[in-house]
């Protein structure tokens, strides 16, 4: 038996990467090149798996019809004059069926000496199906195309320490096949809501990363400097005021697919980069944006799952069984009042601006939840009804929102870029949408008055602090108290950040944006919906990491 | 006949302008009136709406029908106060509104009140009934009359001709053709960037160079994609800076405490995607130089970098002749397109597209154009000296220090640099190159990340496109030989 895919141990690296470096010389020395320029291939593993899935157990076609594959040999037995390798291409695997006599010269010397697990390989041959019932090529002739020299890890399928799969991605990859999946999956699913909105008439389009203004928002910004302006930039937290720029300037349906940055915490569900889609479509309102986000995600979960059932890991849930999630439309939609009602008796409507009345009727249907201390707080702080209504709602319905929901009409107080509803004063037509208890989307009717959205930035009190994917304004004053006090928390004037209200896109909203709607949507956490992934860091390739 | 209103607000002041239309809308507020609804159905495009009636004969009144549509008011004018002419603009298209008090909801008075109101720029939805005018132009004839936003500002005026009777029903500036910056309503380049929407809403054209600019990163999406390439994204921000290539924007994560760059190029992580098994990767995305602004630099812009296994540079050029002569064709009917080579105030030129494009080795052209007779050994003491005599001789300036690589060009750190001193290469070789034109086998002393040639020594595998003199894109034979990049990237440092 040859070498097998044995577990180098970390002090054996050193040594295995001197031998291969050898075997790169000593192939050059033969007058091979152990870095090849290019191979022509006929098929793929899959391919081939395909066409002859009706190849009977010992059966061998032709020795005229000779295929041409290439891939990462992932697995080798050797005997005497016969040797079993194991190619990998992106499509799947197949067997190499080496034997000696088949093979010129001294070639199957240099198989057996020469090539190693990780290494490339492209192989011509015929098809053959063994007397096991696999699937091989009969190797004819084969040429090593990239020499590897470090090892692959231990068991081809046992990348287990999660931290080197994601600061190796590669190596993660090569070892998990089912990583690559996602990663196509997720290329289907950008790739299907970019189909979604071109047949519905948008087009898209891309707007500054790099900002003048920070804008302002409950996300804090990252800043850079640009030398030759010898200004300070900050990296966009949203793409929305800028979209909403080309409604005013003429175009009525627009979309970006975009990097989003926000300058805050790592953990399984925030990277400091994330992507994002927002759309704006004139002479519409919110309720045209349900419509998009059901036809969005369904599209895409028939894209990649085939079907609009799907399994989702627990961990959204807060118990340990899974949930099946149901995606067939059309989805509930309820008032956030009316969700609160239904889960704690509670008419918010009833206190007509009465916060303290409103406070009180909270904590006490708390109680009976079981929520902490600071969360109690949180309902104590509250400034207004709304306010009260919002805190309620995000600790006891968002969680049980496992079932895509629609939560209709938020209050105007956390509401800042929405035009007020156009029968419930003290109301908003916004609406975000929940799935797993997790916020997927977050719309409005946008408001377009220039005069109320200014006093709306000015005066908004708060915004809530999970909204994902439309990051709303804060008002000016808020933000610099906030600063404020981080600088005196810190007595780090480093860390303090420049908070302006974005003038310029109010002086577009002047010369007139059409009604319109427009929905955010975080194309991370829909990519680790439809493909099960507990973590962001799971669907981003390569996620920012602590220094180790 | 008709007068225009232009009158109306000529000579207003546009401080008083703003103010005056702050306080009618107070008014509409303080009497109850929501002056923005929250929605219009528009149940056609305006485009629509034209190639639905375009065929009725002058005079032709289709009271029974009734149609909405939406859009922007570009002009406004008067024949007496009981009938208004307007241009409804939206979607690239426009249409004639005309307001006859007779056909209106509202009787004289009010119609001639909301109609003294309505403003240029204002955004309105109708609901009327079609129709063609006597001279034969295509109308809408409104019942009901919406103003959905509204404009509080003066908007810039056409200087050149009365109104827009002269103008198509549709002038959309087509892909592939010449410019007419005089038509522009807004001309003020200043402007025209700090205030883009205005650029848009007032200058057709710059409306369809950005939907040209979708079409064509739709197209390499299409084209890639039917190749089974597929899209990944990569970082934008990296912890180390991405080699001495270009100058980057540095930031810093406060939590993690950590210093982060932006992304100059996504090469080495798309060859990271390359090694862990997919074989076809491409990335559209921003990149970002922390360097001048000018003509043709951003700080922030936008590329594709591709890359494929088992495939080498012979490949690239055949699918990069293949993407642009394909697109070309696919947004302009043809391969030739007019562009304006030397500014807009001269004729444009032509380059022309058709494949294959032309293929020239880079030294043997430079030798050929400029008679020269380079030391084959480009590392030699004598290549340097040789060369450096030959700058002089044609008064071709590179400052020190005066290495080979920089002597006969700019080296390329990574694949798209886009900045490039006027060297021997650019001097000679690059001048030529008007039509799409492979400029291919660069020297291995400029080509840190492409593979060395396999036949012709000190050469490397590796092609640059230029058109119209400008580089447009950069390709390599890949390096995959560690130790020889190793080498490489310590002999960059040195």
């Amino acid at each position: 038996r040859g070498r097998a895919s044995a577990a180098p141990s970390t002090s054996d690296r050193e040594a295995i990467r001197a031998i291969r470096i050898k075997k790169v010389e000593e192939l050059r020395n033969k007058g091979l090149d152990p870095y090849a320029y290019k191979w022509d291939r006929t098929h793929t593993a899959n391919k081939l798996q395909e066409i002859y899935r009706h190849l009977g157990n010992g059966e061998e076609l032709d020795q005229s019809d000779c295929v041409s594959i290439s891939g990462r040999i992932v697995a080798r037995r050797a005997f005497g004059k016969l040797a079993f390798l194991t190619l990998r291409d992106e499509s799947g695997a197949i067997q190499l069926y080496c034997e000696k006599e088949r093979l010129q010269s001294d070639k199957f010397e240099q198989l057996k000496t020469l090539v190693d697990i990780g290494d490339i390989l492209g192989a011509t041959g015929t098809i053959k199906r063994t007397d096991k019932g696999e699937l091989s090529v009969c190797l004819t002739s084969f040429s090593l195309l990239t020499k590897s020299l470090l090892p692959l890890p231990e068991k081809y399928h046992g990348l287990t320490d999660v931290d080197k799969r994601y600061r190796q991605r590669y190596v993660d990859m090569i070892a998990n096949p089912d990583v690559a999946d996602i990663f196509r999956k997720r290329a289907k699913i950008i790739s299907e809501i970019r189909k979604t909105m071109e047949s519905a008439g948008f087009i898209e389009v891309e707007t500054p990363v790099l900002q003048g203004a920070a804008g302002g928002a409950e996300a804090r910004p990252f800043v850079t400097y640009h030398n030759s302006l010898g200004q300070d930039l900050y990296l966009r937290i949203a793409t929305e005021l800028h979209l909403k720029r080309m409604l005013v300037g003429g175009f009525e349906k627009v979309y970006e697919i975009g990097r989003i940055f926000r300058n805050e915490g790592i953990s399984t569900r925030h990277n400091p980069e994330f992507t994002t889609i927002e759309l704006y479509e004139a002479y519409s309102d919110y309720e045209s944006m349900m419509n998009m986000a059901e036809e969005l995600v369904t599209a895409c979960a028939l894209a990649v799952n085939g079907k609009l059932a799907l399994d989702y890991q627990a961990s959204y849930a807060s118990s340990d069984i899974g949930v099946e999630i149901c995606l067939e439309r059309p989805w509930r939609r309820e008032t956030m009042n009316n969700l609160v009602k239904e889960a704690t008796g509670i008419d918010f409507a009833n206190f007509r601006g009465d916060v303290t009345t409103a406070r009180e009727a909270a904590l006490k249907a708390l109680d009976a939840t079981g929520v902490v201390e600071s969360d109690r707080n949180s309902v104590r702080a509250s400034p207004s009804v709304g306010h009260v209504l919002n805190e309620v709602f995000e600790l006891v319905v968002e969680p049980r929102l496992l079932q895509p929901t629609f939560v209709l009409d938020y209050p105007i107080e956390i509401s800042p870029l929405a035009k007020p509803h156009r029968r419930d004063g003290g109301l908003t037509e916004r609406f975000e949408l929940f799935i797993c208890g997790r916020e997927m989307a977050n719309a409005f009717s946008e408001l377009t008055d220039p005069l109320d959205q200014a006093s709306q930035i000015k005066s908004s009190r708060k915004v809530p602090s999970e909204s994902h994917s439309k990051f709303l304004f804060l008002q000016r004053k808020r933000l610099e108290e906030q600063v404020e006090q981080h600088r005196r928390k810190d007595g780090d004037d480093d860390s303090a950040y420049e908070v302006k209200v974005d003038e310029d896109f109010l002086t577009a909203l002047e010369y007139g944006m059409p009604p319109a709607s427009g929905m955010g949507l975080g194309i991370d956490r829909l990519v680790m919906l439809l493909t099960n992934s507990a973590s962001i860091r799971d669907v981003i390739a390569f996620p920012v990491l602590k220094t180790k | 006949s008709r007068v225009a209103v232009q009158a109306e607000d000529e000579g207003i002041d546009p401080t008083q302008y703003y103010e005056n239309r702050i306080k009618s809308l107070a008014a509409q507020k303080e009497s109850g009136i929501n002056p923005y609804p929250h929605k219009f159905e528009a149940e056609l495009t305006i485009l629509e709406y034209v190639n639905k009636y375009e065929g009725l004969n002058s005079g032709d009144h289709l009271e029974d029908v009734e149609e909405k549509i939406a859009g922007r008011l570009m002009s406004k004018r008067s024949s007496s106060s009981k009938l208004f002419f307007y241009d409804l603009h939206g979607g690239g298209a426009k249409v004639q509104i005309m307001a006859d008090a007779r056909k209106s909801d509202l009787n004289e008075e009010e119609f001639t009140r909301f109609h003294s109101s309505v403003k240029r720029g204002d955004i309105v939805g109708i609901i009327g009934f079609p129709g063609k005018t006597k001279r034969g132009e295509l109308s809408i004839f409104p019942k009901t009359f919406i103003v959905l936003s509204h404009c509080l500002h003066m908007l810039p005026r056409q200087r050149t001709g009365p109104g827009s009777e002269g103008q198509k029903i549709t002038d959309a500036w087509i892909p592939g053709s010449g410019r007419n910056p005089d038509s522009y309503t807004l001309k003020d380049q200043e402007t025209r960037y700090r205030q883009r929407y205005l650029d848009l809403m007032l200058n057709s054209e710059v409306r369809e160079i950005f939907k040209t600019r979708s079409k064509i990163i739709s197209y390499i999406r299409r084209f890639l994609d039917e190749l089974d390439f597929l899209e990944v994204e990569t970082p934008m921000m990296n912890m180390i800076a991405g080699g001495a290539a270009a100058r980057p924007f540095v930031t810093h994560h406060n939590e993690l405490n950590m210093r982060l760059f932006m992304r100059i190029a996504p090469e080495l992580f798309l060859k990271q995607l390359v090694v862990g098994g997919l074989d076809r990767v491409y990335e559209i995305g921003k990149q970002f130089r922390n360097e001048g602004i000018d003509l043709t630099h951003n700080p922030e812009f936008t590329t594709c970098e591709f890359y494929m296994a088992f495939a080498d540079y012979n490949d690239l050029m055949k699918l990069t002749e293949d993407m642009l002569s394909g697109m070309v064709l696919e947004l302009t009917g043809g391969y030739k397109i007019k562009y304006h080579a030397n500014g807009l105030g001269q004729d444009p030129i032509e380059i022309d597209f058709t494949p294959p494009f032309r293929r020239v080795d880079m030294i043997e052209e430079l030798e050929k154009i400029a008679n020269l007779d380079i030391p084959k050994d480009l590392t030699s003491d004598e290549a340097n000296a040789y060369l450096v005599k030959a700058c002089a001789k044609f008064d071709v300036k590179c400052p020190p220090p005066q290495t080979t690589a920089r002597l006969l060009d700019k080296a390329s750190l990574c694949k798209l640099l886009f900045h490039r001193s006027i060297l021997l290469v650019g001097h000679f070789v690059e001048e030529i190159c008007i039509n799409p034109t492979f400029i291919i086998n660069h020297p291995e002393i400029m080509s840190p990340l492409a593979k060395w040639h396999r036949s012709k020594p000190g050469l490397t595998e590796r092609f640059e496109l230029f058109i119209n003199k400008h580089e447009l894109c950069n390709a390599y034979t890949e390096l995959n030989d560690p130790v020889v990049q190793y080498q490489r990237f310590a002999d960059q440092l040195k």
